[in-house]
């Protein structure tokens, strides 16, 4: 039997980023981000204390938050943390956006977010409270909408009226960076003119357990950071006159699945589909790679620097953040873009973004700085 | 063939996209031509639930599939490292390979995008998880359990069961609109020539979280789910999956693939109203979305596949939403929830492929467990046994916690 036809490609369509903005354990905003990350500093590490006995698992939080400290009373009585996090960076993204192109905030706007599961806290104390109250549907109904996955991207639109295509990607790590493709061909296919598009992850108790308990043998003491990252796309076609210049321009994004836990093939399969489109190596001027912990991260660390060099490697500073989970590849753009600030060489230059999920996926994203 | 004239929205350079293969696990039926018998049949999925222990509750039916294990289609991953779920998602895909006439080589050397819609992902692991802490403590959790948590693991574990890397694989986690989602996803990536093929759907497994929150609610039914009816009290919790193989037109014709229907397109939109409760506008105006992007106008639809979870609010929002769109004489409008059950992130990819099959074999799927319309659902909902019909176009609806709407608009390869 003759099999799918190819049609080979014609390349990807082209969005630029017009704005962006984080919540991260160097606290509120890109500014605190960029000051943090190029000044070097430590973020605090903290150890849940309270009722539990993980001696080699350390939070790195962003310092002080809750949703109610963050957003105000109003509406966030029952918001749970990776929410919480996403309404504020959504928010500060919208309030910053007023300069570089004005946000208009129609029907069209759309939201996606990536995650690896949610609030696993929620949806955890949700059953437990069901397994241990008289009856089994004694539970809070205020609580609901935390344990479904979608609950973070609902409550950004809900909070700020965004009526275009809202959706969530599940996918570890590479969350940030599948959330980039899926929103591009949003934009392409005309369903949204404006996405906003990031990803999120908070810490937890519930978090902490299932991380201790997914790692293989490793004898690195675990360290799991949160937060949220989220950019402004625009299709460059449509970019409007008046717009101002973008940040960046997202080229492309190209991911592949690996296996045993060996994402060489994979990363230098999706370069080279980043290569194909006309972009030399030896081009790239910076590369940030993904940190994931174990053998993956290691590996894939090694491709990059073969592809690439270790000066591109080094261009950037290392996000001291710990594992941050699906918000990763959105920090790591989020070093990509604070360069500009810093590094006047920057301008005009090419950066790659890799992350890889020990679950299996592999992606790397191309950026053309403004 | 004739060719459609697309209403406001010039395709002609883009690929048409059909589904050429289907992968169906369900409470009615294993597979597309037993789930076809069963939505024919106007089968109810309805049961006991047996999956978690239901004491405490006062009523606890649901639709749990049964039939043929799914370990059966998975012969490269190892079951252990794979939640319910994963397991559904991934024997699905590879029904739908097989049925679309493929091997695992045929896909090898082409650029694949996977896409598994979810609402619980493996929560009944998370589920299991809590119950064996408060047993023990967090210190025994399972770890075959915690490590199959991660959503994404419903669509790479499809990519690795096949053997495929040329792919993307993620998992959409829109809740109960999701399975619309992956096959708009799908059709989008084809269109834009950055997939040759798409394997898409969407699989939840039945979970104890799940069934608490809408019993919480006061919305899971005593007895049946009755779409439409003035009696309706409520859903029955469900699960499964279903999983269509979407190729472009050419790449079918090329290679003489059976095609079951063609994807004329999809409207995506969110209500920014209310985390639970739908919006009726949003909703009309996710519908038009959807018929202006495949082209269609509302007279041309032969058909609606409804969301019709059979609450109060759903079928009336949702009714209201469709009359507003087409006007005083709608279309005869189904749930195919009244046989499914509300099968969550699978709901609207087993209605898709419920709608690809009544439109190849030319039937209308019954709303079961119908006594008497509301008055204020005023729909031709073709009450408890099918009818022939010689469909052209149908509409099938997804909406979601969080406004997440998705419709997606079918037709008759032709």
């Amino acid at each position: 039997m003759t099999s799918v036809v190819s049609r080979g490609g014609n390349g990807p369509h082209r969005a630029v980023i017009a704005g962006w903005d984080v919540v991260s354990p160097f606290g509120v905003g890109r500014k605190a981000f960029s000051t943090g990350l190029w000044g070097g500093y430590d973020p605090a590490l903290t150890q849940d204390t309270a009722g539990r006995q993980l001696p080699d698992v350390r939070d790195c939080l962003v310092p002080g938050f809750s949703p109610r400290e963050a957003l105000g009373a109003k509406g966030t009585r029952s918001m749970d943390r990776v929410t919480g996090l996403a309404v504020t960076a959504v928010g500060q993204l919208i309030e910053n956006s007023g300069g570089s192109g004005s946000l208009e905030l129609a029907e069209t706007t759309g939201l996606v977010l990536g995650t690896t599961t949610g609030s696993a806290q929620s949806i955890m104390d949700f059953t437990r409270s069901s397994l241990t109250a008289e009856r089994p549907f004694y539970v809070d109904p205020a609580v609901i909408p935390n344990v479904v996955m979608n609950c973070a991207a609902g409550q950004c639109a809900i909070w700020y009226r965004l009526k275009g295509p809202n959706a969530t990607i599940a996918a570890g790590r590479t969350a940030g960076l599948m959330a980039l493709r899926y929103q591009r061909r949003l934009l392409a296919s005309g369903r949204a003119t404006t996405m906003i598009c990031g990803a999120a992850e908070e810490c937890s108790t519930a978090r902490s357990w299932l991380e201790y308990h997914s790692r293989g043998p490793d004898p690195r003491p675990i360290v799991l950071g949160e937060g949220c990252g989220v950019l402004l796309m625009r299709s460059a076609v449509a970019d409007a006159p008046d717009a101002g210049e973008p940040l960046a321009e997202l080229l492309s994004v190209q991911t592949r699945v690996f296996y045993d836990d060996d994402p060489r093939e994979a990363v230098k399969a999706a370069v080279r589909a980043l290569t194909d489109a006309g972009t030399d190596p030896a081009d790239v001027w910076a590369v940030s790679a993904s940190q994931a912990p174990g053998l993956a991260g290691e590996r894939e660390r090694a491709v990059l620097a073969e592809l690439f060099g270790e000066a591109a490697l080094n261009r950037l500073p290392a996000l001291p953040f710990g594992d941050t989970g699906a918000a990763s590849a959105v920090f790591q753009v989020a070093s990509v873009l604070s360069a500009a600030g810093q590094l006047p060489t920057a301008a005009g230059r090419l950066a790659l973004v890799s992350s890889v999920d020990r679950d299996g996926t592999a992606a790397v994203a191309l950026l053309r700085l403004g | 063939m004739t060719s459609r004239h697309r209403a406001g929205n010039d395709r002609t350079d883009r690929s048409r996209v059909v589904v050429t293969g289907i992968g169906v696990f369900s409470s009615i039926g294993t597979g597309a031509e037993e789930f076809a018998a069963g939505l024919r049949a106007g089968r109810s999925g309805s049961r006991p639930i047996t999956i978690f222990d239901t004491t405490g509750f006062a009523y606890a039916n649901g639709c749990e599939v049964a039939g043929p294990d799914p370990g059966r289609w998975i012969r490269s991953l190892d079951i252990s490292q794979l939640g319910r779920a994963a397991q559904f998602s991934v024997a699905a895909a590879r029904m739908a390979v097989e049925d679309a006439g493929l091997a695992e080589q045929d896909l090898r050397a082409l650029r694949g995008q996977i896409s598994i819609g979810t609402t619980d992902g493996e929560s009944h692991d998370l589920d299991q998880i809590v119950a064996a802490e408060l047993a023990t403590s967090p210190e025994e959790i399972d770890r075959a359990r915690a490590r199959r948590v991660p959503a994404g693991r419903l669509s790479v574990a499809v990519a690795q069961e096949l053997g495929l890397s040329n792919v993307e694989a993620a998992t959409i986690a829109t809740a109960c609109s999701a399975g619309n989602y992956a096959i708009g996803s799908g059709f989008d990536a084809i269109q834009a020539d950055e997939a040759d093929f798409a394997l898409c759907g969407g699989a939840d497994a039945m979970c104890r979280k799940t069934f608490t929150l809408f019993y919480r609610l006061g919305t899971i039914a005593p007895d049946c789910c009755r779409p439409f009816d003035i009696g309706r009290k409520g859903i029955l919790t469900g699960e499964g999956a279903g999983v269509l193989l979407l190729e472009g037109l050419e790449s079918a014709q090329r290679r003489g693939a059976r095609i079951y229907a063609e994807v004329l397109g999809y409207g995506l939109n969110c209500d920014a109203y209310h985390q639970v409760a739908p919006s009726q506008d949003s909703v009309a105006r996710c519908m038009e979305l959807a018929l202006r992007n495949a082209g269609v106008r509302p007279t041309e639809v032969d058909l609606i596949s409804a969301h019709g979870t059979g609450t109060k609010a759903n079928d009336i929002t949702e009714t209201r939403a469709i009359r507003e769109v087409y006007g005083e004489n709608p279309p005869r409008t189904v749930s195919m929830k009244s046989m499914l059950g509300h099968t969550m992130g699978a709901a609207s990819a087993l209605a898709a492929i419920g709608c690809s099959l009544a439109l190849t074999h030319g039937f209308i799927p019954p709303t079961i467990n119908h006594e008497q319309t509301d008055p204020e659902c005023t729909i031709d909902c073709v009450p408890n046994a099918a009818v022939e019909a010689d469909l052209r176009i149908v509409q099938n609806n997804g909406l979601a916690f969080g406004g997440n709407n998705a419709v997606v608009i079918l037709g008759k390869y032709q």
